[in-house]
C-alpha cells in the first residue's frame, strides 16, 4: 500500500500537479509517525503508512490557501474534508485527495469502534491488500458508551463530568487537533467580553468543554482525535459521539457524508421534530 | 543520611503527617494516568513507576492564580487581601527532572540576588513544602535527562529522597526540612543496601538511552527556514507548555474584580499579541522557534543552563509527537 501512496505522491509532484503532499512519516522514536509536508518529488520515499497514521490531516488544509496540496486522507480524514468543504474551507479544485483504506489488521484504539474505513470522497482510492470484508468497528459497538451513559440517572452523569472536567488543564489540544474547530477568534480566547473564565476552575472547565461539543453538534465526524490529543483523558468522544446520535435520530444527518448536503444548522424544515423545545 | 525502611512504615508516617500538615503525592487514576493530588488517605499514595502526567510544577506556579483583587462596594475599589495558603505541606513522589525544574524557576521567581525579582507566591508555596523525592526506576523510552546535565536518581531540589528496593524504600534525608518529616523513621542502613543502592543507580542511569545533542547558541539559526520547516505539524496547542516542568510563562486576565495569573504557552496564536493587533510572533514558524529558543538559548545565556530538564513529557504528550530533542539538535547553526 505504501508503494501506491508513495507512487502517487511521486507523480503529482513530479507532474506539478500539487505544490506539496501531506502524508506521514517515522519519528525519531522509529515507531511513531509524524505528519509530513512533501514538496519535493525526491523526499517521497520518507512517506509510510500503517496503524499509528492516526493524526487527522485534514487539519492541516487550511493553513496553504492557494497552494495545491496532495493528502493522504482516511475515512475519518475525508469526512473532515466533506465539512470543510460543504462550509466553504475549502477549494475542491485545489485538493487531491489520496483516499486510503484503513484497518486491517492492526489498528489503534480510537479507531476501535469506527465502521467506516473508506475515504467518502477522493481523487484515487489505494486499497489494503488482502482485506476481508467488513470494517473493523461497527454501528452497535459506535455508540455502546453513550447509551451507557443515557441509562444513568441526571445527577450522576453530572457527577461524572465533573470528575472528567475538574482535570481538564485548558490546553486547548482538544480544539487544535480539531479539523473543524477553525474560528478565526474561539469563544475560549475572547476577553471582550470573556464569554467564561479563562480559569482552570470547574466552571470554566464546563463552560469550556459544552460550549465545545455543541458547536460540534452536526459536524464533528468523530475523528476521535480530540480524545486521543487529551493529555489528562477526558472522554469527550462521548459528548460528541451523543449529539451525532441526536442528530442521526432527530434529523437523520450524518456529518461528512456529502458535500452537497445542507449543513444541519444551516438548513430548515417545517417539519423537523420540536418536541425538544420546551 | 540513609536508612531502609519498609514501605508499610512510610505509608503509617503519612498517615500521621495528615493530621498536621497537607500532603500531596501522585495519585493513580484508573484508566487516565498518574496526576498530583492533595491526599485524605494515605493508601492513595502512588510511588510505583509510572510519571504524572501534570509535572509538580502546578503547586508551585499554580494554572490560574488569583494576585490582587479589589472589594465591591458602592463608588469605591478597595484592594481586597489574597487569602494566604500557609500550611504546612509536604509532596512525595517528586521525581528528579521535576525537582530540577524547580530550581531553575528558582532562578526566576527566587533569585539568590536579593535585589532581584521576588515572587512572593512562588517564595511561600516554595517555603511551605517540603519534597521527598523519588528516584526513577523505569525511564521512559521519552526520558533524556542524562544528557542534558541530570540523571534519573539526582537530588537536586529534593529534601529527602525513596529509592524503591523492591520490599522497602531506603531513605536518603538531604536536608534539615526533609529531617523534620522523615527524622523520626526507625530504621538503619548496612553495608549490602549500600552496594545493592549505588548498583540499582548507576542500572538505572544506564536505561536513560535517548539524548539530546543541543548547540550552545542556536543564535545563528535564528534566520533559517528550518523553523518554519519543523514547526509545520505544530498544532499551537499547549500540551508542551502546560505539562512542561519549567515553562513559566503567563498572562494576566481580570474577572470579578480579581487580578488571575494565568499558564500562557508559546505555541498559542495569542502568545504576545499585543492590544494594538500586532503581534510580533504572527505565525507558527516565530512561537515554535521561541520555544526551542527559551530551551536551549535564551536562558542558557542568562543563567548559564538549559531550560529542559529532559523529563519528555513534550514529547510524550504532543498530540503528534513532535521531538524537541530532534528538533534543537538538528537546528542549522553553521
Amino acid at each position: 500500500m505504501i508503494e501506491e501512496i508513495r507512487q502517487k505522491a511521486k507523480e503529482l509532484l513530479a507532474a506539478s500537479k500539487v505544490d506539496m503532499v501531506i502524508g506521514y512519516r517515522r519519528s525519531g522514536d522509529g515507531v511513531s509517525t509524524v505528519p509530513a509536508f512533501i514538496d519535493s518529488a525526491q523526499d517521497v520515499d520518507s512517506l509510510v503508512w500503517d496503524q499509528n497514521c492516526v493524526y487527522n490531516l485534514a487539519n492541516y488544509l487550511r493553513e496553504f490557501p492557494g497552494k495545491k496540496i496532495g493528502v493522504v486522507a482516511k475515512g475519518c480524514d475525508a469526512r473532515a474534508i466533506v465539512v470543510l468543504l460543504q462550509e466553504n474551507q475549502l477549494e475542491r479544485e485545489n485538493l487531491f485527495i489520496i483516499g486510503v483504506e484503513c484497518g486491517v489488521t492492526d489498528i489503534s484504539e480510537k479507531c476501535a469502534a469506527c465502521p467506516r474505513t473508506v475515504s467518502a470522497i477522493c481523487d484515487i482510492l489505494i486499497k489494503e491488500k488482502g482485506r476481508k470484508s467488513g470494517a473493523p468497528g461497527n454501528e452497535k459497538d459506535a455508540y455502546a458508551a453513550v447509551e451507557a451513559l443515557e441509562a444513568r440517572r441526571a445527577e450522576e452523569r453530572l457527577g461524572l463530568w465533573r470528575e472528567e472536567f475538574s482535570r481538564c488543564i485548558r490546553c486547548y489540544a482538544c480544539r487544535q487537533v480539531c479539523p473543524m474547530c477553525y474560528c478565526p477568534k474561539c469563544v475560549a480566547d475572547q476577553t471582550m467580553p470573556a464569554w467564561f473564565s479563562k480559569a482552570t476552575s470547574l466552571e470554566g472547565n464546563f463552560a469550556w468543554n459544552v460550549t465545545r461539543a455543541f458547536h460540534l453538534a452536526g459536524r464533528c465526524v468523530d475523528c476521535g482525535e480530540c480524545e486521543r490529543a487529551c493529555p489528562v483523558g477526558i472522554p469527550l468522544r462521548d459528548l460528541n459521539k451523543k449529539l451525532e446520535k441526536e442528530a442521526k435520530e432527530l434529523y437523520k444527518y450524518e456529518a461528512g457524508s456529502s458535500v452537497e448536503a445542507k449543513p444541519l444548522f444551516a438548513s430548515y424544515d417545517k417539519d423537523d421534530p420540536k418536541d425538544f423545545i420546551k | 543520611m540513609k536508612k531502609t525502611v519498609k514501605k508499610e512504615a512510610l505509608i503509617a508516617l503519612i498517615e500521621n503527617l495528615m493530621k498536621d500538615h497537607e500532603v500531596v503525592s501522585p495519585v493513580e487514576t484508573a484508566g487516565k494516568g498518574v496526576f498530583y493530588r492533595k491526599i485524605d488517605k494515605a493508601k492513595d499514595v502512588y510511588l510505583g513507576p509510572a510519571f504524572a502526567v501534570e509535572p509538580v510544577k502546578k503547586f508551585f506556579l499554580h494554572p490560574s492564580e488569583w494576585i490582587c483583587g479589589c472589594n465591591k462596594e458602592e463608588g469605591t475599589a478597595s484592594p481586597c487581601p489574597v487569602p494566604a495558603d500557609d500550611k504546612k505541606r509536604v509532596i512525595f513522589g517528586v521525581r528528579p527532572c521535576e525537582a530540577r525544574g524547580l530550581v531553575l524557576l528558582d532562578k526566576i521567581f527566587a533569585p539568590d540576588d536579593p535585589a532581584g525579582y521576588q515572587d512572593t507566591s512562588y517564595i511561600d508555596n516554595r517555603s511551605r513544602s517540603v519534597i521527598v523525592g523519588l528516584a526513577c526506576s523505569v525511564p521512559d523510552r521519552t526520558c533524556f535527562c542524562v544528557s542534558l546535565d541530570g540523571s534519573p536518581v539526582e537530588t537536586r531540589g529534593m529534601d529527602a529522597v525513596l529509592f524503591d528496593m523492591g520490599d522497602n524504600f531506603i531513605v536518603e534525608i538531604l536536608t534539615e526540612k526533609g529531617k523534620s518529616i522523615l527524622g523520626s523513621l526507625p530504621g538503619t542502613i548496612d553495608a549490602g543496601s549500600e552496594k545493592a543502592l549505588e548498583a540499582a543507580k548507576e542500572k538505572t542511569k544506564k536505561l536513560v538511552v535517548k539524548t539530546v545533542k543541543a548547540p550552545d547558541s542556536l543564535d545563528a539559526s535564528f534566520k533559517s527556514d528550518y523553523w518554519k520547516k519543523v514547526s509545520l505539524s505544530c498544532l499551537s496547542c499547549g500540551v508542551c507548555t502546560y505539562l512542561c516542568p519549567t515553562c513559566h510563562c503567563f498572562d494576566l486576565v481580570e474577572e470579578e474584580r480579581k487580578k488571575l495569573r494565568c499558564y500562557d504557552g508559546c505555541a498559542f496564536p495569542d502568545f504576545t499579541l499585543e492590544t494594538s493587533g500586532e503581534n510580533p510572533r504572527p505565525t507558527k514558524k516565530e512561537r515554535y522557534r521561541q520555544r526551542v529558543f527559551h530551551k536551549f538559548d535564551y536562558f542558557k545565556k542568562n543563567f548559564g543552563e538549559n531550560l529542559c530538564v529532559g523529563c519528555g513529557r513534550c514529547i510524550r504528550f504532543c498530540p503528534v509527537k513532535i521531538d524537541i530533542s530532534e528538533v534543537a539538535a538538528g537546528a542549522p547553526i553553521k
